[in-house]
């Protein structure tokens, strides 16, 4: 697939810190990319110098758009929502909208064509108006996502574009970013509510003191990191679990729930996991079974965790 | 989209965001109400004095028609004249002692001590007339001065001399006004981003420098039209005074080149202020906060500076001070308006105004592309100037 943006051993630093170092990823024509990260990672280093605001120390980054090729990605084409963001708050809608539109080099009725159509497809249409100011912050967010997207940008990053909206708006966001995918755009995301990057991403980068620590699909991730089975077994009243300790494929036994009835079982690897229930079924009763795969959460804070160990002098 | 196409755009955004017609006409229609109010107050305190009476103790005066101070003749009993006090039958004593000098004897401040003072000058000229036996012309001849007149070899000058330094000090006093309007707006504008956050959005999509040198054109256009507004104002006011009161307005001659001059300093003068202003507002977080808004005086001193253009126009500092840079947008217009410069010096020295504004806001791009992206701490002086003469870090 048709790389959009590259970055090739990429580092930069400020004051002697190291900001990102030696980073290396791509992102492709019409995928939502997520680029995740602890506070201080290096995410917004990263993305500002994808978007030309800082130059790299060392490395490469290369665009290509309309099959040009470049070294950095042209304004027009990118949109970006970044993570502190605002607006003109005494402004009114259609007005602040128009300004970027036209920053952006849209003639001023193209402008207000755009405007008026994104307003009215995300139901705002009767407050254009209105001050920014006179709008609701998930409102406001949304003023703001149409000022990076006015354009029809070829990549769209979006910064932290779940924070602070009500979980119905998440949605409306999550809609909007597969929306943008079909329409061949590309999105990099970077966002701390893993549930919903999990749905939305079709590859992830996670990094950790600047530099990428994982990366991949989500699955390939879940894959990755562990591969060694969990299993949920909800158990009859009296049971003990403690028995299924003894199975020669069980690693650890987690017990939780209301009565202490929920065993979390995990399996060495390469174990099958239908054997080992022929054999707990035998041992214990169980109510219900089901498999568990780790969250990207998990994975995240694992990830995150091992890394930060094997280098302890980078933990900020 | 070029720079050259954005800079306009925010020049415009900036303009409109801070110019609204209806504050400017209620601000037109408030400045003339109040200079109204303040000037038929002033017509009533000059016209509408009450007469003051002066009891006079063993002195021959003769009160003289026309002014205010009355003076009555009354007994030398002291303790009368007191009471005439008291009852508020006069508001002073005049008594002369035998060396001839005067005392008066008061309850309160004596506002109209300067009429008393004329009209006793005037008593003591002529018993000291009388004694030395001149008559009142012989003493005029004497005094009188020589007749000079001077006789300009452009003729408009001479007319318009007067005129132009009226025109000059409230221009310069008007182009002041103008830097701090814009100073105000720069600060305020700025920090105000920031504080927003709307910063990050706006640096993706233009370079600092187009960003900047829209805010150097917007805001000193707003700053200008404010000024204009007051000066339409003013305008106004006179005309209100001379329907009301049959106030003239004075006829003011300003040569087109004086003016020319007048002008085009001024423009200079506030964009390069405005470059400045830009720069520095970009390194704070909020003016009400900062420990450096004595910054904000700076302005001051190229004027303060001036007034020795105004004691020498011709002397060498004042030659110098309208030359360079930072002094010439208040020096040289002094100096065309009171003695003249040639048009060389006049060409040279914008020549380099300009070509200080231009290098002034590169600088301010520089420091602004940084501390436009910078919250907390405030940087210092010599920071700020390694970034202004450090390399951009935009791709």
């Amino acid at each position: 697939m048709e790389h959009i943006v590259q970055f090739d051993r990429v580092s930069k630093s400020f004051a002697g810190r190291q900001a990102v170092e030696d980073l290396s990823f791509n992102v492709r024509r019409g995928e939502v990319f997520a680029l995740l990260g602890p506070n201080g990672a290096g995410k917004t280093t990263t993305v500002r110098m994808l978007v030309g605001v800082i130059r790299p120390d060392d490395g490469s980054i290369t665009a290509t758009v309309e099959g040009r090729t470049t070294d950095a990605l042209p304004a027009a084409s990118v949109g970006y929502l970044p993570e502190d963001r605002g607006l003109y708050r005494d402004i009114p809608v259609l007005r602040t909208l128009v300004y970027f539109a036209r920053l952006r080099g849209l003639e001023r009725h193209e402008a207000k064509r755009r405007a008026l159509e994104w307003l009215e497809r995300l139901n705002l249409l009767d407050r254009k108006d209105e001050r920014v100011d006179a709008l609701s912050k998930g409102n406001q967010q949304r003023v703001q996502l149409i000022a990076a997207l006015i354009h029809q940008p070829a990549l769209a990053i979006l910064d932290e574009p779940f924070t602070g909206l009500d979980p119905l708006s998440q949605e409306f966001f999550l809609v909007l970013v597969s929306e943008l995918r079909e329409a061949g755009t590309s999105v990099i995301l970077s966002a701390h509510q893993m549930d919903l990057v999990e749905r939305a991403a079709d590859r992830v980068l996670l990094m950790n003191s600047g530099r990428e620590i994982l990366s991949g699909s989500v699955a390939d991730l879940h894959g990755r990191l562990d591969s060694r089975p969990l299993v949920r077994l909800t158990l009859e009243g009296g049971t003990a679990a403690g028995v299924l300790r003894d199975d020669p494929d069980v690693i650890d036994v987690v017990v939780d729930g209301a009565n202490d009835n929920e065993a979390h079982v995990r399996l060495r690897e390469g174990a099958a996991v239908p054997t080992f229930l022929a054999r707990a079924v035998t041992r214990v009763g169980v109510l219900s079974i089901s498999t568990e795969r780790p969250r990207l959460h998990d994975i995240f804070v694992r990830a995150v965790r091992e890394d930060d160990l094997r280098r302890p002098a980078s933990i900020p | 989209m070029s720079q050259v196409r954005q800079a306009p755009l925010v020049a415009q955004w900036e303009f409109r965001r801070y110019f609204k017609w209806k504050d400017q006409v209620l601000g037109l229609l408030i400045f003339t109400a109040l200079g109204a109010i303040g000037y038929a107050a002033s017509r009533l305190a000059t016209g509408g004095r009450d007469p003051v009476t002066i009891a006079t103790a063993g002195i021959g005066i003769e009160t003289p028609a026309g002014g205010r101070v009355r003076l009555m003749s009354v007994p030398a009993d002291s303790g009368a004249r007191a009471q005439l006090l008291n009852d508020g039958e006069a508001q002073g004593i005049l008594t002369r002692r035998p060396d001839g000098s005067f005392d008066l004897l008061v309850e309160k401040d004596p506002r109209y001590l300067p009429e008393l003072r004329a009209l006793l000058a005037g008593v003591v000229l002529n018993e000291r007339l009388a004694a030395s036996g001149l008559s009142g012309a012989e003493l005029q001849r004497v005094l009188s001065p020589p007749v000079l007149e001077v006789q300009f070899t452009d003729p408009e000058r001479g007319r318009s001399s007067t005129a132009e330094k009226i025109a000059a000090g409230v221009f310069q006093g008007l182009v002041l006004l103008a830097i701090f309007t814009s100073m105000a707006y720069m600060l305020t504008g700025i920090t105000g981003e920031k504080q927003l956050r709307v910063t990050e959005s706006i640096t993706v999509i233009i370079p600092p420098q187009a960003w900047i040198d829209g805010k150097m054109l917007g805001i000193g256009a707003y700053a200008l039209a404010t000024v204009a507004n007051m000066v339409v104002g003013g305008v106004l006011l006179a005309f209100v005074a001379k329907l009301a009161w049959g106030f003239t307005l004075p006829a003011v001659i300003v040569r087109p080149g004086v003016m020319l001059v007048l002008i085009v300093y001024s423009i200079l003068g506030l964009l390069l202020w405005n470059a400045f202003f830009g720069a520095f507002a970009s390194t704070i977080d909020d003016p009400n906060t900062s420990t450096r808004t004595s910054v904000m005086f700076l302005p001051m001193i190229p004027v303060a500076m001036t007034l020795t253009v105004m004691r020498d126009p011709d002397h060498l500092s004042s030659r110098v001070l309208s030359v360079l840079p930072i002094t010439s947008p208040s020096a040289m217009p002094v100096r065309v308006i009171l003695s003249g410069a040639s048009w060389p010096e006049i060409v040279a020295s914008v020549a380099l105004l300009i070509a200080t504004i231009w290098f002034v806001r590169l600088l301010a791009g520089r420091i602004f592309e940084i501390g436009m992206l910078m919250y907390g701490k405030e940087p210092t002086f010599r920071e700020m100037l390694r970034w202004a003469s450090s390399k951009s870090d935009r791709r």
